[in-house]
């Protein structure tokens, strides 16, 4: 043994400089200038002059500031955390943000005392605090005990958020979301998509073998001991709740998706997602007979146009968008996201914002949003595969699932492949609580990714369990004292 | 054919390029990565069990660390294995796995570290089943699973 | 107890079950993006030009519309800037039941409805020529549509029709092109178009009880009367329920007597030249034989007949650039009988009363057919479209419906010049002669029941072979065909063949 090979040289510590996210970047910071330049000359050759222009330099510089701000955060920290999820989400933020400086900024109007944001400027705002998110959660969160040792009082918080939206919350088109604190309105459920994952990351890790192993049998299904029904029930109550009281069906339907994709990756079973499937058509039905604002929805979606002038206005004209758009798009800003000062899709920056970025940037457009959304979930699945822990892997798996299956909800409402429910696009819509909730989930993967990371303790039997151990033990002296 | 509209269309298709770009690169850190797991059953060198525990923050008796090709311990959080214990040092020690051997090297630490309850000095070679020490925890060095 | 093993560890490890979650998500995008392939790719073309696209709206307000010539060239329809907004031009007021009108108010109708999105420039001819549309600084390229009318023949129609409700349609039979289609009383379709005088004017056409919108060409649904006997003849030839040599040896007595079908007298006697003599099918064609066509329809069976007519077109639209009604031999669904009531109604259909109603179109269709070997083109208005860059999409010849076998169809033919040329026919048919050109045609009188002139019928074409154009006239209350139609037609065919190619 040579005295080279001997000697170890220290680990680097920070910082760690971070290649791929950087080679990233640099792809994802020209593609979005040259975005930004296509639609500010789209829009001076609109008003008549035609000149290459980059227009105000400034919301592109901000926002790509503050992505590589993100990412020279990270680096200093010199934690070895996963590099594609930020790309990722600053591209889809970016297109997004695209978006909503080509709608008129009169849409959305917030003022912060003497200053007022328009809709673009608001969505720079909610990005910036996004970045800002994932990058103190990619730093400093090196622990999971917060959120493993009290995920009952996690479950607590967010049924006490619930009821507060239930009780306190404002009505907008219909649909009770919105809860107001002083100034500022935000979207509960949006946080409560994040908390129910902890939940359920939390108590499926601990009682999942017994879910898994113990059966009792109710025809060709096998289920779990009914103790362990009642989460799914409740859930399930839950869910149909949100339905009824707030009429929030999308976030209802993602609530749902969430648990029983979880609830498959911690038992393996199909027969307790069949059973849950079974649940959902049965509340789906019931809810349909019941509720005319789901009828509603079904009806359109099964024939938009047989009130393209009602009910149906919004979803036909989503499809025209998205047939204007053709292969190629329209080019930014050239499409038809509003006529005179009215939107062609009402709601377009919150529920439709896949379609108008589907119009302008074309079925290629679509398809690169799509599959980015892809990579996200999996980088998200492969951070949770690769976790030390079971906790670990669901929480990860469970926060992936909120972004995925919220995407594919709201781009499958969009294009007419299942009903349309009010959510938004993961990082693409506007709307503040939809993009910290995000933000808050893409967060938590980045500390999880780091394998580095303090192990997570060892596995306790669950307190039924131990309790039975106990018992056991017990019996065994009893029994050993009689003979 | 207008000369300004086919250079705005131009920027607009290396737009949709610049997206699809993105997609490319992902794309093949996504399979550099798929293949570094498929030989990651074998990358897994071998292992280190928590014989001994002070408890507190420090990993419980029974904890496993899957050990790379380097490992450094210590109670600082950017160490492969993080042992939070008053007793360890931020960077304590490294394991190395040279030449089909492991290694101990001591980085300078406060209190030092013992294999087998003795200190050491320089790197020293480590067998399976040997017990490494820094601060209060106990360590031993097993086979890698499977 | 020992502690054994924790069921903990039993449990399955969850990487497999995550990565077919992974999986599930990954099918669930390739779906969306199949989905989204449906909107973009497949039905885009389509998806834009929906008349309320936003898009197609904001073009009709703005965009140069393209204009609809007539087979010489000659400009129906053209737009004009007027301020700003693009106002339609109509050059012809007899051409309105073909063109329609376009305007921002009231919409669009006929060919400026049914070429909506070629003329505004939407649809685009190729697949590549549509992708270079898109680096243009105008996103419309409207089309012309060059129509086969020749405005000359359709003017003449029109004004041999005069203020006499009913409708024209003159087609060349070798090809389905139509050459003339009138509809009386018509509109200025200008007018409808001016903004200002728009709403007034569509008003009272709305209102009109002469219901001047209406297209009675391809939309008015008349009793034929005799014209009809063309198409019994040629079911009952077809069907070998009669021979050209029948004959029925009651059928004179009976002219005095009348035809008893199931209590119901079939009366005739407006022949009293052909006497004791009992017709066969050319004569009885000839001289319009009630009697001889009664007979026939019972004979051929009301399946057959009904069988034939579906055949032939009837029961359903014809396929056409405008909206067409459906014609019928009677009123109720296929069932027993061909879904006739009785024999009596059969009978009466048989020389086109009872239940029977049918559009001119249908009836120039028949004439065309008989006059084209049995075959009836696919009817049709526009020849080519065409755009700026000089690119065409022309409408083929296309074979429709094959309506009777050759043979009927030339012993009918035979039969309908005999009825304009023949020594007894010339008392019903002759003025319906083009001079110098063998002509062939039969004319109808529809009674209507009550007191009212009944419709005055004609279906014919010229040169008897190889015809150059095949016409069906009805005038409403016009009296008997020979009184209004059998002459106008005539005039018709003769100017046509006497216009210069």
């Amino acid at each position: 043994m040579t005295a080279d090979a001997t000697s170890v040289r220290r680990w680097p510590v920070r910082p760690r400089p971070r290649p791929r996210e950087l080679a990233l970047l640099a792809v994802v910071a020209p593609t979005l200038l040259l975005g930004f330049a296509t639609l500010r000359t789209q829009q001076l050759a609109a008003a008549g002059t035609d000149r290459l222009t980059l227009g105000d330099p400034i919301v592109p510089a901000l926002y790509l500031g503050l992505l590589f701000a993100a990412h020279a955060i990270l680096t200093l920290a010199g934690r070895q955390t996963d590099q594609v999820l930020l790309p990722a989400v600053g591209l889809l933020g970016g297109l997004g943000l695209l978006l909503m400086e080509r709608l008129p900024p009169s849409l959305v109007v917030q003022r912060f005392g003497p200053l007022e944001l328009g809709l673009g400027s608001l969505q720079l705002l909610w990005l910036g605090l996004a970045l800002a998110i994932i990058a103190a959660f990619g730093v400093l969160v090196r622990s999971d005990t917060w959120l493993r040792l009290y995920k009952y009082s996690w479950a607590a918080a967010g049924i006490a958020l619930l009821l507060a939206v239930f009780v306190l919350g404002h009505e907008v088109n219909g649909a009770r979301l919105t809860l107001c604190l002083g100034p500022v309105c935000g979207q509960p459920s949006e946080l409560l998509k994040v908390i129910l994952v902890v939940f359920l990351a939390g108590y499926l890790s601990e009682n999942r073998a017994l879910l898994a192993s113990r059966r009792s049998r109710l025809g060709p299904l096998g289920l779990p001991p009914l103790q362990h029904l009642l989460p799914m029930l409740a859930t399930w109550a839950i869910a149909l709740a949100i339905v009824i009281v707030q009429r929030d069906l999308g976030a209802a339907l993602l609530f749902f998706a969430i648990f029983l994709a979880l609830l498959y990756v911690a038992t393996a079973r199909w027969s307790d997602v069949a059973l849950g499937l079974i649940l959902f058509v049965a509340g789906s039905a019931a809810l349909y007979l019941l509720l005319p604002h789901v009828r509603t929805r079904i009806d359109i979606w099964l024939d938009p146009w047989a009130q393209a002038q009602g009910a149906g206005y919004q979803t036909v004209r989503a499809l025209y968008a998205f047939g204007r758009g053709g292969i190629l798009g329209t080019g930014l800003g050239a499409g038809l996201p509003q006529v005179g000062d009215v939107p062609a899709i009402p709601a377009v920056h919150t529920d439709f914002a896949f379609t108008a970025l589907a119009e302008e940037t074309g079925y290629l457009g679509s398809l690169a949003i799509l599959a980015t959304y892809a990579v996200l979930v999996e980088r998200g699945l492969r951070i949770a595969a690769r976790s030390a822990d079971d906790f670990r892997a669901l929480l990860a798996a469970g926060l992936t699932l909120v972004i995925g299956i919220q995407a594919v909800i709201i781009v499958g409402g969009n294009a007419r492949l299942i009903p349309l429910t009010g959510i938004t696009a993961p990082f693409l819509s506007y709307g503040g609580s939809s993009l910290l909730a995000n933000a808050v989930a893409v967060g938590l993967l980045l500390a999880l990714s780091d394998r580095g990371v303090a192990l997570p303790p060892p596995p306790r039997r669950p307190a039924a369990e131990r309790l039975v151990a106990g018992l056991r033990a017990a019996g065994d002296r009893v029994e050993r004292a009689i003979t | 054919m207008d000369g300004f509209l086919l250079t705005l269309w131009l920027l607009r298709l290396a737009f949709l390029a610049g997206l699809f770009f993105f997609l490319f690169a992902v794309a093949r850190i996504l399979l550099r990565d798929l293949h570094a797991a498929a030989r990651e059953p074998g990358a897994e060198l071998g292992r280190l069990v928590v014989v001994e525990s002070p408890g507190e923050d420090a990993p419980a008796a029974g904890s496993v660390f899957p050990l790379d090709a380097v490992s450094t311990m210590g109670r600082g959080v950017n160490n492969t294995i993080v042992l939070d214990d008053a007793f360890a040092s931020a960077d304590h020690a490294a394991l190395s796995y040279r030449g089909r051997e492991w290694f101990l090297e001591d980085l300078g630490s406060t209190n030092g570290t013992y294999l087998n309850s003795q200190r050491i000095g320089g790197p020293v070679r480590v067998g399976f089943g040997d017990e490494v020490t820094v601060g209060r925890v106990r360590l031993r060095l097993e086979r890698a699973r499977r | 107890m020992s502690a054994g093993r924790s069921p903990y560890d039993t449990a399955p490890p969850v990487a497999a079950a995550i990565l077919r979650v992974g999986l599930a998500l990954l099918i669930a995008f390739g779906a969306l993006a199949v989905g989204i392939a449906r909107w973009q790719v497949w039905e885009a073309e389509a998806l834009t030009m929906a008349p309320d696209d936003p898009l197609v709206l904001a073009a009709q307000r703005s965009a140069p519309r393209g204009p609809i010539v007539d087979t010489r060239g000659v400009v129906l329809a053209e737009t004009e800037l007027v301020g700003g907004e693009a106002r339609r031009q109509y050059r012809s007021v007899a051409a309105a039941p073909i063109l329609g009108y376009w305007s921002p108010v009231f919409g669009t109708s006929g060919l400026e409805r049914a070429y909506d999105a070629e003329l505004i420039g939407l649809a685009g001819g190729s697949p590549s020529e549509a992708l270079l549309r898109k680096f243009e600084r105008s996103p419309y390229d409207p089309a012309t549509l060059h129509l086969s009318i020749d405005l000359r023949l359709q003017e003449k129609a029109a004004q041999l029709l005069g203020a006499d409700r009913g409708a024209i349609v003159a087609i060349e039979p070798a090809t389905g092109r139509i050459l003339a289609l009138v509809s009386s009383p018509g509109y200025d379709a200008s007018r409808i178009a001016d903004p200002a005088e728009g709403p007034a004017y569509f008003a009272t056409l709305r209102e009109d009880p002469a219901s001047p919108l209406l297209d009675r060409a391809t939309q008015g649904l008349y009793v034929p009367g005799s014209v009809l006997k063309v198409a019994t003849a040629l079911a009952a030839l077809d069907s070998g329920a009669v021979a050209p040599e029948t004959i029925f040896r009651d059928q004179p007595a009976e002219e005095r007597t009348g035809h008893v079908v199931e209590g119901f007298r079939v009366r005739d006697g407006h022949h009293p030249m052909t006497g004791d003599r009992a017709l066969d099918l050319r004569r009885a064609i000839e001289v319009s034989c009630n009697i001889y066509f009664a007979r026939t329809a019972v004979l051929l069976g009301g399946e057959r007949f009904r069988a034939w007519g579906t055949a032939a077109g009837f029961d359903a639209p014809i396929p056409f650039e405008l909206p067409t009604a459906a014609s019928q031999l009677t009123d109720r669904p296929p069932g027993p009988n061909g879904g006739f009531r009785d024999d009596a109604e059969l009978a009466n259909a048989g020389y086109g009363q009872a239940q029977v109603l049918v559009t001119p179109l249908q009836m120039a269709l028949l004439a065309a057919a008989v006059a084209n070997d049995g075959v009836a083109m696919r009817p049709h208005l526009v020849d080519a479209v065409e755009w700026s860059d000089g690119s065409r999409r022309a409408t083929a010849p296309e074979a429709w419906r094959r309506i009777a076998a050759p043979t009927s169809a030339a012993v009918v033919r035979e039969a309908m010049q005999q009825a304009v040329e023949g020594r007894w026919g010339r008392a019903f048919a002759g003025a319906a002669k083009v001079p110098g050109v063998p002509t062939a045609g039969k004319s109808g009188t529809a009674e209507l029941g009550g007191s009212g002139e009944p419709h005055s019928w004609f279906i014919g074409f010229a040169p008897v072979e190889g015809a150059r154009i095949a016409v069906a006239v009805v005038v409403e209350h016009g009296g008997r065909g020979a009184e209004r139609a059998v002459p106008l037609a005539g005039q018709l065919m003769a100017f046509y063949l006497g216009l210069g190619r």
